[in-house]
């Protein structure tokens, strides 16, 4: 088997690698979240420190669509909000096994501007407390106390400039808001990139996915929690990563979730104070595997499953069983009508005898079978219950556990490498995370190695990468003895910034891990199909989401995740006003004119002849009675100024009379003030 | 009297218009410009509109935008008019009442065609379902008539498989989806509610990095506009004249283009209940009173008039309830940015706005200076608006106030058609004088509204005088133009209708208000810049008057078209496929 899979799957690493693809995470997933975003927590990440291997590196990001302009109140950290990291790492504890918990504070520093920053003061400045708990949060230690957020990356004179800014750079500002907690962990609250990609144009329009796509959060920042933990303060016993068994010691199974919470009660201000929070806490947003609320959970749950908690999860169950986004994947149900998921069908007749689709048997056929012992099948000795219910709930066998338990390194979730055509049999090990709390986690085996991020071999496309690798590559596919793989640290086994979870769950729900341990597409027919590796399962190993990675780098070290965009770009215009040029205006011919006016003392009168003339200037009182005559001569054409001393005139309104040979030519009124 | 033949003689004004036209530019209005609304999307009225309908010049049409920065592609949970959120419109024709004289509230449900899905529109089937009532209250919001029923919103404009596509979608056009969720009220209005292009346009990075702007043109870095491809939800309303005049007459009626008579004050609001509670985080419930969490009268007031520390008190008030707010007004911060004794010497990219320190050799209109405070109760303020008969105690209230001679009112009581606030043409020299009538948008009710005169007629949106700097480029016209600048009779100059007499979509506010805050409205009633000297000055049209002239914010028009007719605002941008354009 390895053989031919050897041969025939030489040319598929090709077609592979340049083909990766995407949907938000979780960003507005949910219809009550997408109204308050500052609660709305979109994406969480978990993976082995690249930097510090001895590290795990935990991210959540809250606050969907931050446009980098978005003042002059920039987005920040609510104050009346909970924002919490969840560790379990005991499936023997009921609850979370390590809480880290952050609330924020913000202070204006020039409340009498309308500017965020101006002349080196900051308004909305957000401060955080960072607590932690070991015993499943009835008690909370504070590990760092005045952290710093930096402040909006608003543009250069904001930031940089020493006179109207803060007068450093943003990389500094970032620098000094890296905090160390008395704990030992490295941490960061701030505004970044938002770190995900995907084409949310083509994917909620019914599925429209497209090979060009566009990533709707390209440009877009987002307000980042980042921990950088050592592996013994989040492994269950303590140990430190060197103590571990193996690549997939299951001892050092963590599983991760993020959460923001509110008070029961808020109460408006009726004249705009700041509103008044009470009560206890509650729930209102949470992510562990990403989409999950996104393209998992139907809009009529989408609110309910914000408010739950992983330990509280069975009742979505059904939607992982009988995932949505399976019926377009399958040509007896919505198949047909989303042609943008052309490429993806899930198989119905695996090996001659399987049908995923939703609504069919699966693997139940087997239930109870001599096959199933000693494998995660088995009712008794293995997790059969769960993961072979019934005869009706076919990705029970793979969508369920990859959200709900994690994946053991157990049969049948072995590589086919090494099974020779059954996929019951032992293969090749390349994944376990397994946790089985029967809850939405983010699942990461700590003692995977870390895939460097400058490696040829490094893959957005995660563990779906390592399988790949695992079953076709020649370093690898030799033998089913474990290895590492690289992307083996991939999700869905933990979540780097880089894995394109989007073109990975599609993949997925299309069946491709199924078929990675040896239940091969529809179109292999074991009696006659040269190789396993058929049109079918390029065609799934080749479908991206339309949008394969981020729209900026990462940071090689912490805080991993990149600065935000900066508003405003480019060289500051202060030169004349454009129109200034040119403008060519003519002086305007004035007959007289009048100046000061109102005047107290003395007033003078600018005329202009166009000819030679006699001239005349008279003043009258308001009933046009004359008070007094200037006669100006004779003049030639030009321009001249006349002065009349009005300081014995009582306030008040009179007239000058400008006469031209005899001919008044102009009448202006004057005030004489106070 | 031959102030014709002085004004005539103004040719060298026509280049105005060339550089008027050239040089426009841009801030977002009320996006996003309190700290507690910014976090309140749904709630965060972010801009008003109210102008003489152009097809149909009996009517004025209002149009109060919601929910600022609504991303195209924004699901599968798009964006939506708030279910606990009271929307309202309120109109001021009378100044002999209390508060409001109409009221029209607009309150919206929604429901899931089909919960299964986590698509918006799937199968025929739409999600978050919008529907809403429109109630009017004439009674100062004492009782309120349901006058709409069963209003449709249409959906999000997702892409063309949720919309036309007759499998998957709805099987229809937008233009189609938009057109039949026009209604009309019992009372005759026309209403449209829904998602929309967001018709404002600023360069957001420049104003905001402490006044970084780029003026619209220039080589070195060009303004982007900071709302372009961005949708806002819109409450449109296209009320009759007669219905909106204080005694119900109809504008064929008025005595003349600025009728007094015709003058209305137009806000909006959201409101919410005051407590929000929990108990089952997926269904929160709503109790207590009404309170008012979002506001908006005049544009950009909230968002650079009003300090932090008063922005949420602010949202929170009433236009009848302001006056704590006057001194922002009668010394506004964007004044300091524009005078070198404060901190213009740090914003370079404002030097071309210079405030008058000494206009007409006398007066200094700088924050705290004294303005015109020294003609105070003079025989020169006798009978102008000026005098404290008239409206001198608000228009010339101390030593310390020298904007509320010309930016107060703007915002806070109108602008009469009384001497000082004629245009120079016709003054000779003296700003006190009598000169060319220009606005008439007077109410004085001491409060923020968007205030029109309902009887200035409407300049056509293709004549090619129309203008985005409005009443400005009618000052322009009234002091350049052959056509209206002979001598001081009330003549429809075009952009009459501009803002600030109310607010067409196409105005460029952003550079009219800081074209104001510099002064520019005291240089169009004679009040010239500093380097016009009266002995010696060939014309008042100065190097300073023609660099304010020549200032643009920015970005000087929207990234799309507007419709021809109601309801005026363009088709959202739709998500799967709209054409992209640099924000920051």
């Amino acid at each position: 088997m390895k053989s031919f899979i050897n041969k025939t799957l030489a040319g598929l690493m090709i077609c592979m690698l340049p083909h990766v693809a995407a949907q938000a995470s979780s960003h507005r997933e949910a219809p009550l979240i997408a109204h308050d975003p500052l609660a709305d927590n979109t994406d969480l990440y978990a993976f082995r420190s690249p930097c510090d291997t001895n590290k795990i590196v935990l991210i959540a990001n809250y606050i969907p669509f931050e446009h980098p302009a978005g003042g002059p109140n920039w987005y920040t950290f609510g104050e009346n909000i909970r924002y919490e990291i969840h560790v379990k790492n005991s499936a023997i504890t009921s609850g979370d096994d390590i809480v880290y918990r952050f609330t924020f504070q913000h202070t204006d520093e020039d409340n009498t501007t309308f500017f965020n920053i101006r002349l080196g003061k900051q308004n909305a400045k957000t401060t955080y407390t960072c607590e932690r708990s070991m015993d499943g949060g009835l008690t909370f230690t504070t590990i760092v106390s005045s952290g710093t957020v930096p402040p909006p990356n608003i543009g250069p004179r904001s930031i940089d400039n020493a006179t109207v800014g803060l007068g450093k750079s943003y990389g500094a500002l970032i620098t000094s808001a890296v905090a160390t907690a008395s704990s030992g962990e490295k941490v960061f609250c701030g505004p970044s990139d938002d770190p995900f990609f995907v084409d949310l144009g083509g994917a909620f329009d019914v599925g429209g996915f497209r090979k060009a796509g566009r990533d709707g959060l390209a440009k877009m920042n987002c307000h980042s929690i980042v921990l950088e933990v050592p592996i013994s303060t989040l492994q269950r016993s303590g140990l430190s990563v060197a103590s571990a068994s193996s690549i997939l010691d299951p001892n050092f199974v963590i599983g991760v979730w993020a959460s923001a919470s509110r008070r029961t009660i808020t109460t408006l201000s009726a004249t705009g104070d700041k509103p008044a929070s009470s009560g206890g806490w509650v729930q209102v947003s949470r992510i562990g595997m990403p989409l999950t609320n996104e393209a998992v959970i139907p809009i009529g749950s989408k609110d309910r499953w914000n408010a739950n908690t992983p330990y509280t999860d069975a009742a979505y169950i059904p939607f992982f069983r009988n995932p949505e986004l399976a019926l377009y994947m399958d040509a007896s149900a919505f198949g047909g009508a989303v042609p943008g998921l052309t490429d993806l069908r899930i198989q119905s007749n695996s090996l001659g005898a399987y049908d995923f689709r939703n609504g069919q048997p699966g693997l139940f056929p087997l239930k109870g079978s001599l096959a199933l012992i000693g494998t995660a099948l088995d009712d008794i000795l293995g997790y059969g219950t769960i993961l072979l219910p019934n005869n009706s709930s076919p990705r029970a066998v793979d969508i369920l556990p990859i959200f709900y338990t994690g994946v053991p390194n157990m049969r049948p979730y072995q590589l086919a490498t090494g099974k020779s055509g059954n996929p019951l049999a032992s293969g090749k090990p390349f994944i376990n995370n397994f946790l089985p709390t029967l809850g939405d986690m983010l699942r990461l085996n700590m003692a995977v190695p870390v895939t460097p991020r400058t490696s040829a071999d490094f893959s957005s496309l995660g563990l779906i990468q390592a399988a790949v690798l695992g079953l076709t590559d020649s370093r690898f596919n030799t033998t089913s003895a474990l290895e590492f793989i690289p992307n083996m640290d991939g999700f869905p086994n933990g979540r780097r910034l880089e894995d394109d979870v989007t073109t990975i769950e599609l993949q997925a729900v299309s069946g491709v891990v199924l078929a990675a341990i040896g239940l091969w597409y529809d179109d292999y027919i074991p009696s006659s199909s040269p190789s396993p590796v058929t049109a079918n399962l390029l065609s799934v190993l080749s479908f991206n989401a339309g949008v394969t990675k981020n729209d900026t780098t990462f940071n090689a070290c912490f805080p991993y995740v990149q600065q935000p965009w900066r508003g405003y770009n480019g060289p500051d215009y202060s030169a004349e006003p454009l129109a200034i040029k040119n403008l060519g205006i003519a002086a305007p011919q004035m007959a007289m004119a009048a100046y000061p006016n109102p005047f107290k003392t003395s007033v003078s009168f600018k005329y202009k002849l166009p000819g030679k003339g006699n001239v005349m200037i008279s003043i009258l009182d308001i009933n046009g009675r004359l008070i007094q005559e200037l006669p100006q001569g004779n003049v030639a054409a030009g321009e001249y100024v006349a002065e009349f001393n009005g300081n014995n005139l009582v306030p008040g309104n009179y007239f000058a009379k400008l006469t031209v040979d005899g001919a008044v030519v102009n009448t202006t009124k004057l005030v004489k003030s106070n | 009297m031959k102030k014709l033949h002085l004004l005539s003689r103004l040719k060298g004004y026509g280049l105005f218009l060339c550089s008027m036209a050239l040089g426009l530019s841009s801030y977002a209005s009320s996006h996003r410009e309190a700290p507690l609304i910014s976090r309140d999307p749904q709630a965060d009225n972010t801009d008003l509109y109210a102008f003489r309908s152009p097809d149909d010049p009996n009517t004025v049409t209002i149009i109060a935008n919601y929910i600022p920065f609504e991303l195209a592609e924004g699901g599968p949970n798009y964006y939506g008019f708030g279910k606990n959120v009271r929307y309202e419109i309120h109109i001021k024709n009378k100044t002999t009442t209390m508060g409001d004289d109409i009221t029209y509230r607009f309150t919206f449900s929604s429901t899931n065609e089909d919960s299964t899905t986590f698509f918006n529109i799937r199968l025929g089937k739409q999600n978050l379902k919008t529907t809403y009532i429109c109630e009017k209250s004439t009674d100062g919001g004492m009782t309120f008539a349901t006058i709409y029923t069963n209003g449709v919103v249409p959906p999000a404009n997702i892409g063309p498989r949720s919309i036309e596509n007759a499998t998957v979608g709805l099987g229809t056009t937008y233009g189609t989806l938009m057109s039949t969720a026009i209604g009309t009220a019992s009372s005759g209005e026309k209403i449209f509610c829904g998602p929309v292009d967001d018709p404002f346009f600023v360069d957001l990075a420049g104003a905001f990095d402490v006044g970084n702007f780029r003026p619209d043109g220039n080589p070195i870095n060009p303004p982007k506009d900071g709302l372009a491809r961005f949708n806002v939800h819109t409450i449109s309303m296209k009320i009759p004249i007669s219905m909106l005049q204080k005694g119900g007459l109809s504008v064929s009626s008025a005595k003349n283009i600025l009728d007094g008579d015709f003058v209305i004050g137009v806000w909006a609001s959201a409101s919410r209940q005051q407590i929000k509670t929990l108990t089952d985080a997926s269904n929160p419930t709503y109790s207590g009173t009404w309170v008012q969490v979002s506001r908006l009268g005049m544009p950009l007031t909230n968002e650079v008039v009003i300090p932090v520390g008063m922005k949420d008190k602010w949202n929170a008030s009433t236009p009848y309830n302001d006056l704590s707010y006057v001194p922002n007004f009668s010394n506004p911060e964007l004044a300091l940015y524009m005078d070198e004794s404060k901190f213009a010497g740090a914003v370079p990219a404002l030097n071309g706005l210079r405030i008058q320190a000494k206009s007409l050799g006398s007066y200094d209109f700088r924050n705290g200076r004294k303005g015109l405070y020294g003609l105070k109760g003079s025989a020169a303020v006798a009978g102008t608006a000026l005098d404290d008969a008239l409206f001198g105690t608000v228009l010339l209230p101390d030593s310390v106030s020298p904007r509320a001679v010309d930016i107060l009112p703007i915002f806070y009581t109108g602008v009469p058609n009384l001497p000082p606030y004629q245009l120079a043409t016709g003054k000779n020299g003296n700003p006190l004088a009598i000169g060319k009538p220009f606005v008439n948008n007077f109410l004085p009710v001491l409060g923020d509204m968007l205030r029109l005169n309902m009887a200035t007629p409407v300049t056509s949106r293709t004549d090619p005088k129309f203008s985005s700097l409005g009443l400005i480029q009618a000052a322009v016209l009234g002091l350049t133009d052959p056509l209206y600048n002979t001598d001081t009779t009330l003549q429809a100059i075009p952009n009459m209708d501009g803002f600030p007499n109310g607010r067409r979509l196409e105005d460029d506010v952003t550079t009219i208000e800081m074209q104001a805050v510099a002064g520019v409205a005291l240089a169009a009633i004679g009040l010239w810049y500093d380097d016009y000297i009266p002995a010696s000055s060939p014309s008042p049209v100065t190097v300073r008057l023609g660099r304010v002239l020549g200032f643009t914010a920015g970005v000087t028009k929207n990234d799309t078209t507007f419709s021809a007719s109601f309801p005026y605002v363009q088709q959202p941008w739709r998500g799967y496929d709209y054409t992209l354009k640099e924000r920051f």
